[in-house]
Formats: structure tokens, C-alpha cells, sequence
């Protein structure tokens, strides 16, 4: 998952790109665009989690069917009925909307999933470390104390269990929460008092002293600087380059593709591409050693 | 005036009607895009007044505890069937004002998202769990409304069932595949309040149990900083 | 011009009934010095130590000045002395900030207001010199106690500090990660000739490095000197901090040695090897008679089997053992053994796959949860402070048990009946270990389990736990204890296991188990195995050197 190209870039690149891809998935309701998405970010998703890609993509496809079927169950609008269910008109306008936006939610999803791999906790707050930086260091903070917080509540809940006082599975409902309540309000107690000395490290290292500055693990390069502005550049074309618009309701109209569609695609398939370039090249060099 | 005020007023008076009518104007599903822009906008305002604030160090440690800590009882803490989130915000709304209290929801919310995933929900999920953290502020904060379990607990209840779950919600609401229309979105509403009523019991659970003993904890925290705490601003 | 100088301070608390903190406290500290400050819990350490950083000084009455670089400290700026006077404290976790390793390394520099290229620069070196490059990117949940501390060391002294003040810097570390940690300082003192002011309980380690040693005891001097002439001052003063000294030092003094005082393993064998040219007419410590094995024993371990994923490796490898009723039985070995797991397993939180657990005879299999935690075994955690719940101990004990004789009875013995209105969080290291303690002891366990019990105290807190210990086991209470403590256990205990591999290889009583030992054994035992056999305490080394004397005389 680290050797992948988008990720390798600035974090900055990575988040321009989801910010266009998901913003153009979620206005675009065209069914061709909706498909093209939906394509570019599974093939997006498998090339970062290989095989294990597959079982979330399968996942979806059950998923999918049943939010389609969905919108024609509870709505009958529409002038083409397929059949009729318990005494209502099942019509092809209502699912053929229940598909796009089902399909609108699967590619929302499957980019969602691909963001989450990219974009880590810590280009997240780099990203936003100049623009908001009180913010984004509070965010560092809870981000340092979830995983010890979550660790502290095992060890209580081990710990009250060894002297007998932890709700066991046979204990009712009233035990087991008065138990977690017990956890919790103990773990508050042992992280404020540790917040006591995160706060004497913090002012004993300067903070408050002087402006802070945000040091910067990603720097932006060239090819960052290239690959913003084709993205920028595809996304104007793409808002530009002609109709967009699916209605069904109350009858069927799909406008036709126009140049549009080429550069959204070309767009979309940025990233797998430049995977798939990495890994060609550095087969080659690796065969040239 | 200040510059967090001058930005609220721009946002208020000019972002959001340009991005309503503008949004309106997109063809297709406009309104989640539309509307989400909308939450992130309204976040803005308090996001800049935290910065404006300079934070001191004490402030942001124990900011950065209750979020952790709400984080953690969404995640670890095992109390059947509810979710301690809700009340941690709460807490903190009711302990530090409202701006803390929408501070925490939102940080909490976009902090645990890093271990489940992030989401079209995520912006939502800010607003609404920051909205419950304001709410108690409001009523609670500068003793407004007594602190005590009962009252604290209610509040839980119905803040949850009646303001923070109807807004996530409404999330759902434009997310789901399904045409809008009046009795759709109803039917979604209704949909939402078994689950939105199970959150609220367990808010209640914790406000009214757990509420006084940690606003004790983070008054004695309060004194505890005090004593050990050096000349802010020496020299 | 002295780097510190610190002139007739006297300090005291607001609001606090125990007296004053510190009392005329003169001490001038040098530029490049290593100076280690030494005294119990309590004596005032830390209130000084944060007296020479404007940022930490605690609130209360105070007179005197501090100066730095003959500068009253106040007239120094924040941002000066933020960069100038580096700190770390006693707990890795807490200090830390951020979530990643680089950007800890980072925090002090972007607090300073840094420019990208010093933060790259400085950044890079620190992670280089501390050997941190293979771990930059690293999540700090991910890393292990020692490697915290370093690096909240190496974020430190990214800023380049002059003085760097050390508060028990290793007392959550386990030995091994302890040297590592105090051989750093000992590096950055002579190379970079940083100056260091550290308090540390662990003397044995680090007398030997220093340039000065001062003891505090009640808040005011009581001596300053050399290391090799500070033991002279407290055995002189008749003063309890001698027991603190390490072995060597203890042992030249406790045999009335003449000359220079030894202060490592290695200066005391050559002692001991001036003192005995030729081979000694006592030459050893009798073994402790081995206990008669009761006829059932408290607990019985057959070639137990575990391990935490299905496709993991196996923690427990095969551990079969015997613990007599009323044992002290302790188990030492490498740090990430399975030792604590092992603990775990007989208390029933983790499930053996294979082999099986008798407690007091009887399978573990057939004994109900809701019995066997109350009135059979209990155990007390690593770290105390999971067990606390309430406001007070009085309150954390009632959870307990209804019973207030009991309660009563079973604060005395743990020694906290003037501490039952405290809130736990505000009790001292050794003092919440011994209120978990009492919490533990109110399930009336007749096996109890401890988890690394000593860790973090100091060695006047140790005896008082130890005479707890004692007078359990007088009561027919097995006790297990789980320990990287070799000095506690040679000391105190029983039986001694060594868990290596999964595995208890071997077991005996402690003269015999570390007699025979080279390396995983006692300084005692170290520095006299050459003369003596079976002497595995300061005071057994005594003894011997005192009865050889006897048979010269006679």
C-alpha cells in the first residue's frame, strides 16, 4: 500500500484529486459518467489492496442490488411498469433511479475507501498544519491518545476482572453497564492526570513561547506541480465539455455524450495510471540490473 | 471587530447564499453536495475562533483528553447496546461553554473516522455531534441550567433523540436512494429513531450516572493544574 | 561562572500541612558537570528540579533565587530557556505529543518558531545520532517504553540544549532499556559536554558516570560529594539512605573497608581480591534448606500451551510447574517473555489450548469465575492505577468489601491508614501499589499474583512492600510474582524461576539459582563469586568477609 504512486506524492496532490473525484460523483447523476466512476475507482481500490480488494467489491455488488430495488418499492412514478408487487406498479423510471443513485453511493464507497489507504492521519494534518494550526496540532494530539486510550480500557477491564469485579456473561444488563461505566470514568481519571504531564512537556519544550511553525515532511516537486495543473486543467474541461443531465421522472431523458466524458475518464484514470507506470518502470530497472 | 467575527459575518451573509444558490442550480442530485457544502461552511466560524484563541497548552491537553476519551467509547468501552460518545461531548460542552463543546463533538467525529474510514457522512457527523457539544454548553455552561443527574440526563435524552439524531439523519436523508419527497423523507426520519432512541437511553445512562462524577474530575483536574502550574507569561 | 547556581532557596506549597518543600537549598552546578540528585520519595527531588525552569515551578512561598549562567532565572526569557534547559520526566507516554516519531522530534523546533531548513537540518541529525532513522515514520503507539523515552529525549535535545535535567528518567523502563537510556546521557554528557542534572533511584547504574552526587532528605542537603566519598557521609550520618547505595559501596562500608571505596561490580572484585590474596577459610553461604513440598500444592502448571492468534507464535511453550502453599515464588526472565502472560493464563483471562491449570488441587476448569476471584486468586496489575475507580481510598476499598474490621485491618497492614481520605490519584508511586495492593488483598486470595510489583519504587518503598509480602505469607498466602528485579528476588524470595522461550527452564531457591548464575544474577554475587560461592546479597557478602575475620582472629 506505501509503494503507490499517488500516495508517494504530496499530500496536496492526493487531496485534489479525491476533492474532484468525489465531488464530481456526487453531482453527476448521468448513468455513463456514474459507470466510468464506479470503474475507475474499483480498479483504483483493487491496484492499492490486491486481493483483499476483491472481497469489499464483491461485498457491494448484494449491496447495490438492494438499494436499487429499493426506490421502485416505494415509489411508483413513471410511465413503463415491469410487473406489479403486492398490488403496486414496479416501474422501470423508479429503478433505473434507484440504480443511479445506489450506484452514485457504491462509487462514493469505493473512493472513500481508496482516500482512507491515501490519505493518512498525518498528510491529513500536515496538509492543514499551515492553514489551521492549533487545530490540526489538537487533532495530532487525540490522534497520539486513541490508541493508548483503547489500550488503558483493556488493561482496567482486565484488571477488574481479576479481583472479581467485572460483569461476566452471566451477570444482567444492569452490571454490565454499571461495569463500563466503572472503565470509563477510571480511564478518564488516569488520562487526566497523564494530561498533567503532557501539558509540563509541551510548555517545557517552548510552546506558547514564540509563533509556531509547522515543520513539513512532504515537499512539493515539479511533477507536483505538473500533475495539479492537468488535474485542474481536466476538471475544467469536464465542467465545460457539455451536458450532463439524466432525469426520470417523470419520463426518461439521458443526454448524449460529449468531450466531457473523455477527459472525466482521462481524469479519473490518474492515479491507477501512474500505479501502473510505477510498477512497469521499476520492473524494467529491476530486469535491467 | 475581529477577524474571526469579520469571517463569521462573510460566511454567514455571502458563502452560504452564494453556495445555496449556485448549488441549486446544478442539475441532478445537487442537494447533498449542496448541503454538505453548506455544513463544512458552518464549521468555519468556530474553527477560526479556536485558532484566533491562541490555546494554551492546559487547554488543548484536556480538549484533546475528552475527545480521546469520547473516541475510545465509541470504540473500546463494552456497555451493552450504547455508545458513550454522545455523553463525553456533552460533558464537555457542559464543563468548558459551547465553543468547546462543538470543538469536541467535531474533533471526536473526525478523529474516529480515521479508524473506521472517512465518508460522505463525515462533515455531517461534525456538525451534528459538534451541535450536541454546543447544546449543553449553551443550557449548561455559567450554571443556566442546574447540573444535577436527572436534569443533566434528560437533556441527554432529548438532545440526542430530538436534535443530534434527526441531523444525522438528514445525512442519510440526502445520501439515500430514493426520490425525495415529502413522506420518503418522513418514512427516513422514522426509520432513524429506533437507533436515534437506543443513543439518547444510553445518554441518558451516562449523563445522569456519570455526569456529576466527572465534571468532579475535571474540577479537581482544574484545581490540581493550578497548583503545579508555573508563571504562565514569566518574563 | 557556575551554570546553575542556586542560592538559599526555600520553598513551600500553598495550603499544605506537610511543611516546607525545600529548606535553604545552596548548590552550584558547573558548566559540563554530571550531577545525580538522590533522596526517598518525597524529599523534595522533584520540587527542585523544577525550580531550575521558569515554566515548571511549582506555585507556593519561596525565597532564594536560582541563577543561570549568572542570571536570575526569571529575567531569562520563556523562549531562552525553552531552548537553553531541556527536561524530560519520569513517564514515557505522557510527555509525548504527537502521533508520529518524526513529528515528536519536531515539536520542540516548530514550537521555537523554527524556519523549514534549521528544523530539516536539526531534525535529521537528532534522528542519526540517537539511532532513530529506522523507526521516523513510525506511529509513537507502535514503539516500546525505552524507545519513548529516547525519543523524548532526542526531541529535547533537537533544540540543542545547555543543561538537560533528568526527573527518574528510566523508572517505567525495564533494566535493559534503563542502561541503554542512561548510557545515552552518559554519551551526550561527554561528547557534546551537555550539562547533567539527573535523579535517578537506580544508583548502581549511574553513580559510577557522575561527576558530583547530592542527597536531599527532607528538603534540604544533607551531603555533597564524589560518588566514591558520598557513601562515607551517610554511613557516617547513620543515615537509612545508605541502603540505597549500591552493593560495592554497602559492602566496603558494611565490612569496614579502608582506602578508596569501590563503586562498580568491577573496582569491588578487586577489592574483595585485596582483601583475599589467598583463598578464604569460609568460603560460602550455606543453601537454604529447600522447602518441604506441601502435600498439595497451591498451584500446579502442566506443560501449558498458548498463544493470542490462531496463526501466532506460541507465547507459552510447554510451562509446567509446582508452586508450594504459602511460597513466595517468583519468576524472572527477558523483557516480552510471556511472563505476564503466564499470569494471565493462571488467572484465567487467557485460555490454554493445551495443558492444564490446578488450583489448590483442584482443575481450573471447575472452579466458577464468580469463585475463583473471590476467595481463591486474585491479581494485582503493572500499573496500579488501573484499579482505582474512586474518590478516595477509603471509597475505593469499600468497593470491596462491606466489612469494616476488614477494611480497617487490611489498611494497616498495607500501611495506608493515614491515606484512606486521600484521592489515589494523589498518592506517590509506592503508595498506590500498596492501596491496589489492599484492593486485591479484600477478595481474601489464597493465591496472589503480582505483575512486575517493584517496578517504578524506590528501595525504601521496596522493604516496606517486602514486609507486606512477609507477613502474607505468614498467613498461608502463595504469592506469585513476576519481576526483572533480581536484587528484590534474591532477597525475598522462596523460589526463583527462569522463564526463557516460553519455557520455565530452571527453578531453585535463590542462593543456589543465582549462585550458580554468571551473568543473569545479583551485583553481590558478581562482584564476589571469585571467593565466595552462594553470597548473592550485600549483606551475605558482609557476613562472609566478618566471619573470615573471626576465623583469622581465632
Amino acid at each position: 500500500m506505501t509503494h503507490d504512486a499517488l500516495s508517494n506524492r504530496h499530500p496536496a496532490v492526493s487531496f485534489l484529486f479525491f476533492m474532484l473525484a468525489i465531488g464530481f460523483g456526487v453531482v453527476i447523476q448521468h448513468p455513463a459518467y456514474l459507470l466510468a466512476g464506479a470503474v475507475c475507482a474499483g480498479s483504483y481500490y483493487l491496484l492499492l489492496n490486491g486481493r483483499s480488494g476483491w472481497r469489499m467489491i464483491c461485498g457491494l455488488v448484494p449491496v447495490f442490488v438492494l438499494l436499487s430495488a429499493i426506490n421502485p418499492l416505494f415509489n411508483t412514478y413513471g410511465a413503463t411498469v415491469l410487473f406489479c408487487l403486492f398490488g403496486r406498479p414496479f416501474t422501470l423510471e423508479a429503478l433505473l433511479y434507484g440504480m443511479v443513485i445506489s450506484g452514485m453511493l457504491v462509487e462514493m464507497l469505493l473512493w472513500f475507501g481508496c482516500y482512507s489507504a491515501v490519505m493518512t492521519s498525518d498528510k491529513f494534518t500536515s496538509l492543514f498544519g499551515n492553514l489551521i494550526p492549533a487545530l490540526s496540532l489538537l487533532l495530532v494530539m487525540v490522534l497520539r491518545m486513541i490508541p493508548g486510550f483503547i489500550r488503558k480500557a483493556g488493561q482496567i477491564s482486565g484488571a477488574r476482572k481479576c479481583i472479581g469485579k467485572s460483569a461476566s456473561e452471566e451477570s444482567g444488563v444492569k452490571e454490565r453497564i454499571a461495569d463500563g461505566m466503572s472503565v470509563l470514568s477510571a480511564l478518564m481519571d488516569w488520562a487526566l492526570e497523564g494530561s498533567i504531564t503532557t501539558s509540563d512537556s509541551m510548555r517545557a519544550r517552548g510552546y506558547g513561547s514564540a509563533p509556531r511553525t509547522s515543520f513539513q515532511i512532504y515537499h512539493m516537486t515539479g511533477q507536483d506541480w505538473v500533475l495539479i495543473a492537468c488535474m485542474a486543467t481536466l476538471a475544467t474541461a469536464v465542467i465545460l465539455g457539455g451536458e450532463k443531465t439524466a432525469a426520470f421522472s417523470p419520463e426518461i431523458r439521458i443526454a448524449p455524450l460529449s468531450f466531457g466524458f473523455a477527459t472525466y475518464c482521462i481524469l479519473l484514470l490518474i492515479p491507477s495510471a501512474l500505479h501502473i507506470k510505477e510498477a512497469i518502470q521499476w520492473h524494467i530497472s529491476r530486469s535491467a540490473i | 471587530m475581529k477577524k474571526s467575527h469579520i469571517a463569521t459575518l462573510l460566511i454567514f451573509l455571502v458563502c452560504i447564499p452564494a453556495t445555496l444558490i449556485f448549488g441549486s442550480r446544478l442539475s441532478g442530485r445537487w442537494y447533498y453536495a449542496t448541503s454538505t457544502l453548506v455544513v463544512m461552511e458552518l464549521l468555519i466560524p468556530f474553527f477560526m475562533a479556536f485558532e484566533g484563541r491562541k490555546p494554551q497548552a492546559r487547554e488543548l491537553v484536556i480538549l484533546a483528553v475528552l475527545c480521546a476519551l469520547a473516541v475510545a467509547a465509541r470504540v473500546a468501552i463494552p456497555i451493552p447496546g450504547l455508545k458513550a460518545i454522545f455523553g463525553v461531548i456533552m460533558i464537555a460542552g457542559i464543563a468548558f461553554g459551547p465553543e468547546s463543546g462543538f470543538l469536541v463533538g467535531a474533533v471526536s467525529a473526525l478523529a474516529s473516522n480515521f479508524f473506521y474510514s472517512q465518508g460522505p457522512y463525515t462533515p455531517w457527523q461534525m456538525m451534528a455531534y459538534g451541535a450536541g457539544g454546543m447544546l449543553a454548553g449553551f443550557l449548561f455552561y455559567g450554571r443556566r441550567l442546574p447540573r444535577k443527574p436527572l436534569v443533566m440526563g434528560v437533556f441527554g435524552f432529548l438532545g440526542v433523540l430530538f436534535f443530534v439524531g434527526p441531523l444525522l439523519d438528514t445525512c442519510t436523508v440526502f445520501l439515500a436512494p430514493i426520490t425525495i419527497n415529502f413522506k420518503n423523507v418522513m418514512a427516513i426520519y422514522l426509520a432513524g429513531f429506533p437507533v436515534n432512541f437506543s443513543q439518547a437511553v444510553g445518554t441518558f445512562l451516562v449523563l445522569s450516572l456519570l455526569g456529576k462524577p466527572m465534571l468532579e474530575k475535571l474540577e479537581r483536574i482544574k484545581i490540581k493544574y493550578g497548583m503545579l502550574r508555573g508563571m504562565e507569561k514569566s518574563a | 561562572m557556575a551554570h546553575f547556581e542556586i542560592r538559599n532557596l526555600t520553598f513551600s506549597y500553598p495550603a499544605s500541612d506537610t511543611g516546607t518543600a525545600l529548606r535553604d537549598i545552596s548548590l552550584s552546578i558547573e558548566k559540563g558537570e554530571y550531577v545525580v540528585l538522590f533522596g526517598k520519595s518525597g524529599s523534595g527531588k522533584t520540587t527542585l528540579l523544577r525550580h531550575l525552569k521558569s515554566v515548571l515551578t511549582p506555585y507556593g512561598r519561596r525565597s532564594g533565587t536560582v541563577f543561570f549562567n549568572g542570571i536570575p532565572l526569571e529575567q531569562v526569557s520563556a523562549y531562552d530557556q525553552a531552548a537553553a534547559i531541556g527536561y524530560v520526566m519520569q513517564n514515557p507516554d505522557d510527555q509525548l505529543v504527537t502521533d508520529k516519531v518524526w513529528h515528536e522530534l519536531a515539536f520542540g523546533l516548530e514550537s521555537l518558531g523554527c524556519d523549514q531548513k534549521t528544523m530539516r537540518a536539526r531534525v535529521a541529525e537528532m534522528a542519526c545520532y540517537f539511532g532513530i532513522q529506522d523507526w521516523f515514520h513510525r506511529d509513537v503507539a507502535s514503539l516500546s517504553g525505552g524507545q519513548k523515552q529516547l525519543l523524548n529525549l532526542a526531541s529535547i535535545m533537537a533544540m540543542q540544549p545547555e543543561v538537560l535535567i533528568l526527573d527518574e528518567p528510566t523508572s517505567q523502563l525495564d533494566p535493559i532499556a534503563a542502561s541503554d537510556f542512561l548510557n545515552t546521557v552518559r554519551k551526550i554528557n561527554l561528547e557534546l559536554g551537555t550539562t547533567i542534572i539527573i535523579t535517578e533511584h537506580r544508583l548502581e547504574d549511574i553513580l559510577p558516570n557522575a561527576d558530583r552526587a547530592v542527597i536531599l532528605d527532607c528538603g534540604a542537603i544533607i551531603a555533597d560529594d564524589t560518588p566514591s566519598k558520598i557513601g562515607k557521609h551517610l554511613h557516617d550520618q547513620n543515615s537509612d539512605l545508605f541502603s540505597a547505595m549500591p552493593t560495592p559501596v554497602r559492602v566496603f562500608y558494611g565490612a569496614y573497608g579502608r582506602g578508596e571505596c569501590p563503586l562498580t561490580v568491577r573496582e569491588g572484585r578487586t577489592w574483595l581480591s585485596h582483601l583475599f590474596p589467598e583463598s578464604p577459610q569460609v568460603k560460602g553461604l550455606p543453601a537454604e534448606p529447600a522447602k518441604t513440598p506441601t502435600a498439595v500444592p497451591a498451584l500446579s502448571l502442566k506443560e501449558l500451551w498458548f498463544r493470542y492468534e490462531k496463526n501466532g507464535a506460541d507465547i507459552l511453550r510447554g510451562v509446567s510447574a509446582e508452586i508450594p502453599t504459602g511460597s513466595l515464588y517468583t519468576i524472572v526472565g527477558g523483557n516480552g517473555a510471556g511472563k505476564s502472560t503466564l499470569l494471565k493464563t493462571i488467572c484465567g483471562i487467557c485460555r490454554p489450548y493445551r495443558g492444564k491449570i490446578r488450583i489448590c488441587g483442584k482443575p481450573a476448569e471447575s472452579i466458577r469465575p464468580s469463585e475463583l476471584f473471590h476467595g481463591c486468586i486474585a491479581m494485582l496489575p503493572q500499573d496500579p492505577r488501573s484499579l482505582f475507580v474512586k474518590k478516595t481510598v477509603r471509597a475505593e476499598l469499600e468497593e470491596m468489601s462491606a466489612d469494616q474490621a476488614q477494611i480497617d485491618h487490611v489498611a494497616s497492614l498495607c500501611q495506608l491508614t493515614s491515606l484512606l481520605e486521600s484521592h489515589p490519584c494523589d498518592l506517590s508511586g509506592g503508595e498506590q501499589q500498596r492501596a491496589a495492593l489492599a484492593k486485591v488483598l479484600l477478595t481474601n486470595p489464597q493465591i496472589l499474583l503480582l505483575d512486575e510489583p517493584t517496578k517504578g519504587l524506590d528501595s525504601f518503598f521496596k522493604s516496606a512492600f517486602a514486609e507486606i509480602l512477609t507477613s502474607l505469607k505468614a498467613r498461608g498466602i502463595t504469592i506469585v510474582m513476576v519481576s526483572h528485579d533480581v536484587e528484590f528476588c534474591a532477597r525475598y524470595a522462596d523460589l526463583v524461576s527462569m522463564f526463557f522461550d516460553g519455557q520455565i527452564l530452571t527453578t531453585d531457591t535463590p542462593r543456589r539459582f543465582f549462585g550458580s548464575n554468571s551473568f543473569y544474577t545479583t551485583a553481590a554475587n558478581r562482584m564476589s563469586r571469585h571467593i565466595f560461592s552462594m553470597a548473592v546479597t550485600a549483606e551475605d557478602v558482609t557476613a562472609l568477609i566478618a566471619a573470615n575475620r573471626e576465623a583469622d582472629l581465632s
